[in-house]
């Protein structure tokens, strides 16, 4: 039978923070944030590349593309979502995930649904084109949309 | 009013003497996590792009947090913090991980609640959450559970609700702020009749 053993173990860190020094929480956050916006540019490079790709190899006119792995898709969208932080004003993150999530049930399916696949990527285009730009009625309810489609609204609800 | 524990703008917090490891497959990421880390004060801060190369870190230094990825090729992020519990040396095997990740996957949920991580934050990260996990993880003050199947902060902590600031993922989680009272206060007779003793035949 399995021994379970019950402890608490020392945590420096706890001990850490409270020593004299260091920094008011506002300062840590707008410093952090000083210190990520420094790698907008190459993060949204990194973004676009990702796209790229994703429309090279997988949008409707792309012969073969049945042939992708559901895994290889799922990991270009997710080196969206690692950056998306910078695009979150046009909603590409959200985009995204609904796209991962979508991926994810193909996967669990083990089934392309492509119709579901190309309006995320037209979506994701469009958001990162013009996204920032639009409505923020309208992007929500395009975001409201693809959550439909992946079935992300009724993981969510 | 917030919740006392909340992390308020004007709490101090020092990380100046922390060892951090920051642990992400993909460049711009960990490029990321390390300006955000940095930015908190940080000054030891090591980066791994690979569970190889963080087990090296975890075994030639003393570390006193872990921020890692999950989705990683070949080793995960799960797996990494079961090898760190198990194997990451005395000095190491306790210390407080938070995993990051951007969609999880269903076939992942368990695998990442099993993994003996202190705390899961969404990707995008953004500071202002990153720094109140931080300050979460660092003043929790969990049970650690050791057996066959498992190592890591105990998972049963529903009761203690969601961290403050957070709303809360159940629909049973309650809020840490309790809020304004909407009714008038009890007379000290109705507080006494609540606790006072009442003779009962047997």
């Amino acid at each position: 039978m399995s021994v379970v053993r019950k402890f608490r173990p020392p945590n420096r860190l706890k001990a850490m923070i409270k020593v004299r020094g260091g920094l008011l929480a506002k300062d840590a956050v707008a410093a952090a944030e000083t210190g990520v916006e420094t790698l907008r540019d190459p993060c949204l490079a990194a973004l676009d590349e990702a796209l790229v790709e994703i429309e090279r190899r997988f949008l409707p006119e792309v012969a073969g593309r049945e042939a992708e792995t559901f895994e290889a898709l799922y990991d270009l969208v997710s080196k969206i979502l690692d950056v998306a932080g910078f695009a979150a004003d046009a909603s590409v993150d959200q985009a995204a995930i609904s796209l991962c999530a979508l991926v994810d049930n193909c996967a669990e399916a083990e089934a392309w649904r492509w119709e579901a696949v190309d309006v995320h990527i037209n979506a994701l285009r469009l958001l990162r084109n013009h996204g920032a730009t639009l409505p923020e009625d309208h992007r929500q309810a395009m975001i409201d949309g693809l959550h439909t489609i992946s079935g992300l609204k009724a993981e969510i609800g | 009013m917030a919740a006392p524990d909340a992390l308020q703008p004007s709490t101090r917090i020092n990380l100046e003497s922390a060892t951090v490891l920051v642990l992400d497959d993909n460049g711009p990421s960990l490029e990321i996590l390390a300006q955000v880390v940095s930015g908190f004060g940080v000054n030891a801060l090591l980066r791994a792009e690979s569970v190889a190369e963080a087990q090296k870190h975890v075994l030639a230094k003393t570390l006193d947090l872990i921020i890692s990825d999950v989705q990683m090729p070949e080793v995960d992020g799960c797996e990494f913090i079961q090898w760190l519990r198990r194997e990451g040396g005395e000095a190491n095997r306790y210390v407080p991980v938070i995993l990051v990740t951007g969609h999880t996957r269903a076939s992942q949920i368990l695998k990442i609640r099993d993994a003996g991580a202190n705390f899961t934050v969404a990707k995008p990260i953004t500071p202002k959450v990153l720094l109140e996990r931080v300050y979460w993880v660092a003043r929790e003050d969990r049970m650690f559970i050791e057996c066959d199947s498992y190592v890591g902060p105990d998972r049963r902590f529903k009761h203690m609700g969601p961290p403050p600031g957070a709303d809360g993922r159940r629909r049973d989680d309650l809020p840490a702020e309790v809020g304004v009272a909407v009714e008038a206060n009890m007379s000290q007779d109705e507080i006494n009749s609540l606790m006072k003793p009442a003779k009962v035949s047997v």
